[in-house]
């Protein structure tokens, strides 16, 4: 028997079409529909210079908007061969590492609020909006920042900010040790965390699955390992975790905002003096490159003339993880309930997902609609 | 009498559903966050169910994407009377920098529903989302409902 | 029963009572930070309609430019300024960023105190084909980098702007001069008065030759020269850039064409037929003073010229040219010649 579910429904907030294949109450698999949210934004950016398609890749998502900005930047400036001032690194550093934490914090609200732990949902919710005043006092937008240009940032960091910053983060530390112990021993979390949704390393790998939903099926990949500036100046761990479940997922992104604020704590300390933003001369060219956004790896493969784009093609990382979590996840769960409470665990964002890939579910074929024939396709290790 | 006793009942509880018709998510978020303990939402009597078929205000986020001209107008018709729809944020109101050449969307939204309110911004604060819902939202409901009988 | 002890105990309370009286809502709730980028504040009095707003805007519908009535006014002229939809404007603050003006017309939030030494719109020049000088050879078209940026469409060669990239080789292999102009697109009210300033010169130079004209016999010509740094000097305080400059006076004095009216008092019989003629009301009678010009009413149009039988009235047609040579200084060469309608001696 086949449950649909969306794609307006109590338990998404976007909308998708979940078609759950059920025997009796077991989910045995599921089908996704995508298609409510295609914009083609690709396309729209096709023909504009970055200063104006710069807005665009911001609204790619509404919750990781930061990192697309901060990644169609740096692909220009691969292009031109030049870096950002490191003073505008430190602070995309600072910028990103924020967005992150309201991102995890948000995506888990979402899943105890789907596994109706309201209690936790609203301590969640309470813990993201300092945060987001954070990033409001230090970009002036709650959720598209409009901060990033290409050779730098539009505005300096005061030491006023920096300093309400650290008092934010010193306060959310102070407060944040309790909930992940919370969820880590509470008996009744743990019944339906624990055990349910569960993905092998090898059905990760299969699937592509990206960001904290692979490394909690102990994969111990993390893009910003590769980033000069965190690899040379800041010090961080990878988190990862080997259950691969609902609880693992989620523990992972409770451990990672406690990472992230160890690191924009000492990218405030070691902030160097400097210029944020210098010009850059765009030849024509193409480059590639690929960031951590909080939900995995985004990558963006730019083709331009010198002053317009003439293609742009997107990879974000919902699309695996959505996918993973229907052909791997949904193999043996145990209610409706769960599959979507399973949903929710990979934290998925159908606004990334869908600007012009169609995804073939039943032969697994990837359909190009807009014909990119000259941008390559990345191949994860 | 029996119409203020209604008005005062349709003013305290107000259901609301949420549709994103193709935004980025970022107004859908800025709703989210309205449910947190700082602006609490559901002390002026408004709930969140994301369920077309109880609700009183329909919030429609997002700039109207090819699958919605039709779904719209349904959903739209399972709202029980009487309703309301505010539009979020600046997409609905005219699709801003998406309705350019070789998008997918078709704004704005009133070709497909009837509008009552919109909040511009992109995306505006959950202040200013909050304001206009409680400025616009419980008279807007009364004053339907009364029209209606 | 746990709970109902513990409600008794928080009304007993006395920390309640005072948080119950002095309920307010949070700081944080009601205000937004220095840098929260509100919809733009538009300062109408500073705008200069230089257009960079509404170019620089991401959002198609967001921005536009509006004049008040020029009747309204006191002046008799009235003022252009940008409006702000609110309905489509995303509140990025780009607008506050590009805007040029001292102090800037719109404000957001910031970002209208960002201001970067080098330009933030896309391209210095933007590349058009003059249709009247083309000679359709196509040599651009070969010579361009991009695929179709420069495309044939009902015997017309024109340049799609959205896929030019502004290097300007078309320009430079162009057999014709000036049929490819690249367009500077800033500095757009600095180059109006260098325009109006090189006109200016170069008439006031001719007029005060008067005298010289008038006495130059049929089929000849007059020739003098004008250095160019006199003008450049004068232009420094307009444009910035002294390339710019020369570009725009080469640009001028390439195509110029000035009419000179030349009026011969001396010869005047006060027919008065060219003062009903005139279509601007420039020549006038008065009996006293006979018939007169007013040289700042006159549109060189030359139907006085035509009208009159006593030669009062003398047409020539000025030509310019701006020399550049290693040995000496810039110079504008001027050729005034009479123009080539009817001569009435």
């Amino acid at each position: 028997m086949i449950v649909p579910i969306g794609p307006i429904h109590p338990a998404l907030k976007e909308p998708l079409r979940l078609k759950l294949q059920t025997r009796g109450e077991k989910v045995i698999g599921a089908e996704i529909d995508y298609g409510y949210v295609h914009r083609g934004i690709e396309r729209v950016m096709e023909g504009k210079t970055w200063q104006k398609a710069v807005y665009l890749s911001e609204r790619v998502c509404g919750i990781c908007s930061y990192i697309h900005t901060q990644t169609f930047t740096e692909t220009f400036e691969k292009i031109a061969g030049e870096e950002a001032p490191l003073r505008a690194q430190f602070l995309r550093v600072i910028a990103n590492e924020l967005d992150r934490i309201q991102s995890h914090l948000l995506a888990n609200s979402t899943y105890f609020n789907t596994i109706e732990h309201e209690t936790l949902f609203m301590y969640m919710l309470s813990l993201r909006e300092p945060v987001m005043d954070a990033i409001e006092l230090l970009t002036g937008n709650r959720v598209h920042m409009a901060w990033n240009v290409v050779g730098g940032v539009r505005l300096d960091a005061k030491e006023v900010h920096l300093k309400s910053i650290m008092n934010i983060l010193d306060n959310l530390e102070s407060q944040y040790a309790r909930y992940p112990q919370m969820f880590e021993h509470g008996p009744l979390l743990g019944l339906r965390s624990k055990d349910v949704g569960y993905m092998s390393k090898e059905d990760s790998i299969k699937a592509r699955a990206v960001g904290p939903i692979a490394r909690a099926s102990s994969i111990t990949e993390d893009l910003r390992t590769e980033k000069p500036v965190y690899k040379d100046h800041l010090d961080f761990n990878v988190i990862w975790r080997g259950e691969g479940d609902n609880f693992a997922r989620n523990m992972n992104r409770f451990d990672e905002v406690t990472e992230s604020i160890k690191i924009i704590k000492q990218a405030i300390e070691n902030l160097p003096e400097g210029k944020v933003r210098k010009k850059v001369n765009i030849p024509a060219g193409y480059a590639d490159n690929r960031n951590e956004a909080p939900r995995g790896e985004v990558a963006y493969m730019i083709e331009t003339n010198g002053n317009l784009i003439k293609n742009i093609s997107i990879r974000t990382p919902s699309i695996m993880n959505i996918d993973a979590c229907a052909r791997y996840m949904f193999k043996d769960v145990a209610t409706v309930a769960d599959a979507v409470a399973t949903y929710a665990s990979v934290d998925p964002c159908i606004a990334c997902t869908e600007r012009v890939t169609i995804i073939d579910e039943e032969s697994g074929k990837v359909h190009e609609v807009n014909g990119l024939h000259n941008v390559k396709s990345i191949n994860l290790k | 009498m029996l119409d203020s006793l209604k008005d005062v009942i349709r003013k305290s509880s107000i259901h609301a559903c949420l549709i994103n018709t193709g935004g980025c998510n970022g107004c859908d978020i800025e709703i989210v966050a309205l449910l947190s303990p700082r602006y609490d939402l559901e002390q002026y009597g408004i709930y969140f169910h994301n369920n077309p078929r109880e609700a009183d205000v329909i919030l429609v986020t997002g700039p109207v994407a090819e699958q919605w001209k039709e779904n719209l107008q349904r959903i739209y018709a399972k709202a029980p009377n009487p309703k309301i729809v505010v539009a979020i944020g600046a997409c609905p109101l005219s699709g801003h920098v998406f309705n350019q050449e070789g998008s997918a969307i078709y704004p704005p939204l009133n070709e497909f529903i009837p509008v009552d309110a919109s909040v511009p911004g992109c995306p505006p604060r959950p202040t200013e989302i909050l304001g206009a819902l409680l400025a616009v939202g419980p008279d807007a409901i009364a004053a339907k409902g009364r029209q209606k009988e | 029963m746990s709970s109902v002890i513990w409600y008794l105990y928080e009304f007993a309370r006395k920390g309640w009572v005072e948080n119950f009286a002095g309920a307010a809502t949070d700081r944080e709730i009601v205000e937004s930070p220095d840098r929260f980028r509100d919809f733009p504040e538009v300062i109408r009095e500073l705008c200069i309609a230089c257009g960079a707003c509404t170019a620089a805007c991401p959002s198609p519908a967001a921005i536009k430019l509006v004049r008040t009535n020029d009747k309204d006014a006191e002046n008799g002229e009235g003022i252009t300024y940008p409006v702000i939809n609110t309905d489509a404007c995303i509140r990025c603050g780009f607008c506050a960023e590009v805007c040029p003006t001292d102090p800037k017309t719109l404000r957001t939030g910031e970002s209208h105190l960002i201001r970067e030494e080098f330009t933030i719109l896309p391209a210095e020049k933007m590349f058009v084909i003059d249709d009247y000088l083309c000679i359709r050879c196509k040599k651009c078209m070969k010579a361009c980098k991009v695929e179709d940026a420069i495309i044939e469409e009902d015997n017309k060669v024109m340049i799609d702007q959205s896929k030019c990239i502004a290097c300007g080789e078309c320009a430079k292999t162009c057999p014709v001069k000036g049929a490819i102009k690249g367009i500077y697109i800033s500095n757009v009210e600095g180059q109006k008065d260098v325009i109006n300033l090189v006109i200016h010169t170069l008439e006031d130079l001719i007029e005060a030759k008067q005298d010289e004209l008038k006495d130059l016999p049929p089929e000849q010509i007059m020739k003098f020269e004008v250095p160019f740094a006199d003008i450049l000097e004068e232009a420094k305080g307009m444009l910035p850039e002294e390339e710019q400059i020369r570009d725009m006076v080469e640009k001028v004095t390439d195509r110029l064409k000035l009419r000179i009216i030349t009026w011969n008092d001396s010869k005047c019989n006060n027919c008065r037929l060219c003062v009903d003629d005139c279509p601007s009301g420039a020549i006038t009678y008065d009996e006293e003073k006979g018939v007169q010009r007013d040289a700042n009413k006159c549109l060189r149009c030359t139907t006085c010229y035509q009208t009159c039988p006593f030669g009062v009235a003398g047409s020539y047609v000025a030509r310019f040219l701006l020399t550049s040579t290693e040995l000496q200084e810039d110079k504008i060469m001027v050729t005034v010649k009479p123009a080539l309608l009817p001569f009435r001696g």
